[in-house]
């Protein structure tokens, strides 16, 4: 019954989300040049659509039981369609789950600041670090070309531009 | 006559285009990261293409579109390949593949399944190319006689078509599109230059940008699916025992099914418009309907190869006809291109046909120089693929993270698109835990601004009558045909109703 719970919250912040946005879509100002469908019109229409299928959604899991109208098997043939939708069922690691966050954020945070490549050599390094420790070495070696390598492919072969950070120096 | 001698023209025009040395090494790098892609677990054709379209900036369209449909091709080509071995589809459209391919190697016919697969990829995706060839500036002459009411309805159908083919839940997938078109709203509205949904934030002022979206809901979903939910995971692989080449017998029982797969899988995703992963699931039932050796289907049969094979990749290339000449995507994967290519100004559409010739016969020729590498590529070197499968799971996801941010950063060096990025990866990990499907959010982006043009568009010739959407025959057809894709699961419910209504007349 916990995934139950979890599509409950879902459909109560989905019918929240709807609700701000269509608020959101009433409050787009008109243009002074009056038109058939000002700026406002395709917003109102999908805020109301997304609104009642949010509340559908609720419905379908508040009102109890199973939600059986279709047959398993035709369930699953739909199922697999379009973008592995292979269902978790496993309990996830939530520890796993918020370094991952944690460290992105990071990465994002310090991706100018200290630049590419020394950024991305310690989200690499850290990365390896919590994740399995066994080849710290083998990970060193990989996380060095990915880092400072690959900004000199970028930056002078490719000619993409990256953020250098404290490196400015090196540049030529 | 004169269709065909423009005909050859247009052939030998698409060839010299393609047969550039440097457009030949674009084909062979999108095909070789595609087949790497394909091959990989857990990074689908959505997310390869999504990952690497930042390589396509610096491009001119023509030789962006030969990359990335290489990169798609080939990606259709790598799945097949660990579903055989390892009994894990690298993406959703090679799941049916395991049921036999998998089968098939642990009797120790690896190598002829890999060669079924292979071949019978390379034969329907050349006959859908060649339909592309034949059908496509047809198709696209039709198109060029649609309004904008025609327009809005077709992406209407479109997106209905495909959203009702998306997950477990019809609720959950039309959210999820109307989601897409939401987020599709937000910046400078383009027709008044009213602000929506900025926030007062300058960078938004263009929209949240696509590839933000898409990396962040198939890429970074991925690393948080992986890594919380199977770190550690060991996979078992068969190795390829005996020989590649298939006996007679095989070849015998090969052609029937490849050609039922590759017929079935074109009208799948070229005329029906749905995606790949469907046309396989049809491939398999017509198999077990048609198949002389139905019997063995499941055990290690090589129609089941060969079928879902031949099948997946015919609506690949089939699906690429509504990209070129609608400008409609069919599937996930080509929604991400419209999008790649919208990015680079390019905007695909029947007009494509007539006035950017090389472009469209360039593409359609590097497909088939694409086809015959990828054969080159994949037979004789499968078992170097296979290695791939070592590279630990921890680093791959690391690589991952590493090559999302490098995209979304070159894009438009903005640090708010790589928090935003991060965002759409959480809503991602959520979304699959809610089982609610990501594709059709890309599908709505992509689609989003230009359904709202149209929509305006005819509004503005009808003078604010929604009433121009059914007086127009064609614009009618499309929107009956997108109730169909909508009503589709209910119909057995309808018709029970209906049946109870009328006591128990015989239904048809």
């Amino acid at each position: 019954m916990k995934e139950n719970r979890e599509e409950r919250i879902a459909s109560i912040v989905l019918i929240i989300f709807s609700a701000t946005y269509l608020t959101g879509a009433f409050f787009i100002p008109m243009p002074a040049l009056k038109q058939q469908l000002g700026p406002g019109g395709f917003p109102i229409a999908i805020g109301f659509a997304m609104l009642i299928l949010a509340c559908i959604y609720a419905w379908q899991q508040f009102r109890g039981g199973t939600t059986a109208k279709e047959s398993e098997e035709e369930i699953e043939k739909r199922a697999v369609i379009i973008g592995a939708e292979e269902k978790i069922e496993k309990k996830a690691d939530l520890r796993t789950m918020g370094f991952i966050l944690g460290l992105m954020l990071l990465y994002a945070f310090f991706f100018e600041i200290l630049g590419y490549a020394i950024s991305t050599f310690l989200m690499f390094m850290a990365g390896a670090f919590y994740l399995d420790r066994r080849h710290l070495v083998r990970d060193g070696v990989i996380a060095v070309i990915s880092s400072f390598f690959l900004y000199y492919v970028f930056t002078i072969l490719l000619r993409v531009q990256l953020p250098a950070g404290p490196l400015k120096f090196l540049e030529f | 006559m004169d269709f065909l001698s423009n005909f050859w023209g247009n052939v030998v025009l698409g060839f010299s285009v393609a047969g550039t040395p440097f457009n030949l090494l674009l084909c062979f790098v999108g095909v070789f990261l595609g087949t790497l892609i394909g091959v990989l677990p857990g990074i689908g054709p959505m997310t390869g293409v999504a990952l690497l379209i930042p390589l396509t900036f610096s491009l001119q369209p023509t030789a962006a579109i030969i990359l990335m449909a290489g990169i798609y091709y080939g990606a259709m080509y790598g799945g097949s390949t660990t579903s055989i071995l390892v009994n894990t589809p690298g993406e959703s459209s090679s799941v049916v593949t395991c049921l036999d391919g998998y089968q098939m190697a642990k009797k120790g016919r690896a190598g002829q399944a890999l060669a079924a697969a292979a071949i019978g990829s390379f034969i329907a995706g050349t006959f859908a190319t060649l339909m592309l060839m034949l059908f496509g500036p047809w198709v696209a002459g039709i198109a060029l006689k649609f309004g904008p009411p025609e327009f809005f309805s077709l992406m209407l159908a479109g997106l209905t078509v495909v959203t009702s083919l998306a997950g477990r839940s019809l609720v959950k997938a039309l959210f999820a599109t109307i989601f897409g078109l939401a987020i599709a709203t937000m910046g400078i509205d383009n027709q008044s230059g009213v602000p929506r949904f900025v926030f007062n934030n300058p960078e938004l002022m263009d929209g949240l940008e696509f590839l933000v979206v898409a990396i962040g809901l198939f890429a970074l979903c991925e690393v948080f699916v992986n890594m919380a939910d199977m770190k550690g995971a060991v996979m078992e692989r068969l190795s390829i025992k005996g020989s590649l080449w298939m006996s007679k017998e095989d070849w015998k029982r090969f052609f029937p099914s490849c050609i039922r797969g590759t017929l079935s899988g074109f009208f799948v995703g070229g005329i029906a418009g749905a995606g790949a992963a469907v046309a396989s699931f049809v491939s398999y039932g017509l198999e077990k309907k048609a198949s002389k050796y139905r019997d063995e289907l499941g055990h290690g049969a090589i129609e089941g190869v060969t079928g879902p094979e031949s099948a997946n990749n015919a609506a690949a290339g089939g699906s690429l006809i509504h990209l070129l000449c609608l400008g409609i995507p069919g599937s996930g994967t080509t929604a991400i291109m419209l999008g790649a290519l919208l990015m680079i100004g390019l905007q695909p559409g029947p007009l494509l046909f007539t006035q950017q010739p090389e472009f469209v016969w360039g593409l359609i020729a590097s497909m088939y120089i694409g086809n015959v590498m990828l054969l080159v590529l994949n037979l004789p070197l499968v078992g170097m693929w296979v290695k791939l499968l070592d590279i630990p799971l921890y680093l791959l996801m690391l690589f991952i993270i590493m090559f999302s941010f490098l995209g979304v950063y070159t894009m438009n060096n903005s640090i708010q698109d790589l928090f935003l990025m991060v965002g759409f990866g959480v809503i991602g990990y959520l979304m699959k835990r809610l089982d609610i499907p990501a594709a059709p959010v890309i599908l709505g982006i992509v689609l989003g601004k230009l359904m709202e043009e149209k929509m305006r568009q005819s509004l503005v010739i009808s003078d604010g009558s929604l009433m121009i959407f059914i007086n127009r025959p064609i614009s009618l057809f499309l929107l009956l045909l997108a109730i169909v894709a909508i009503t589709n699961p209910y119909w057995k419910q309808i018709g029970r109703v209906v049946r109870r209504l009328f006591g128990g007349a015989p239904a048809v």
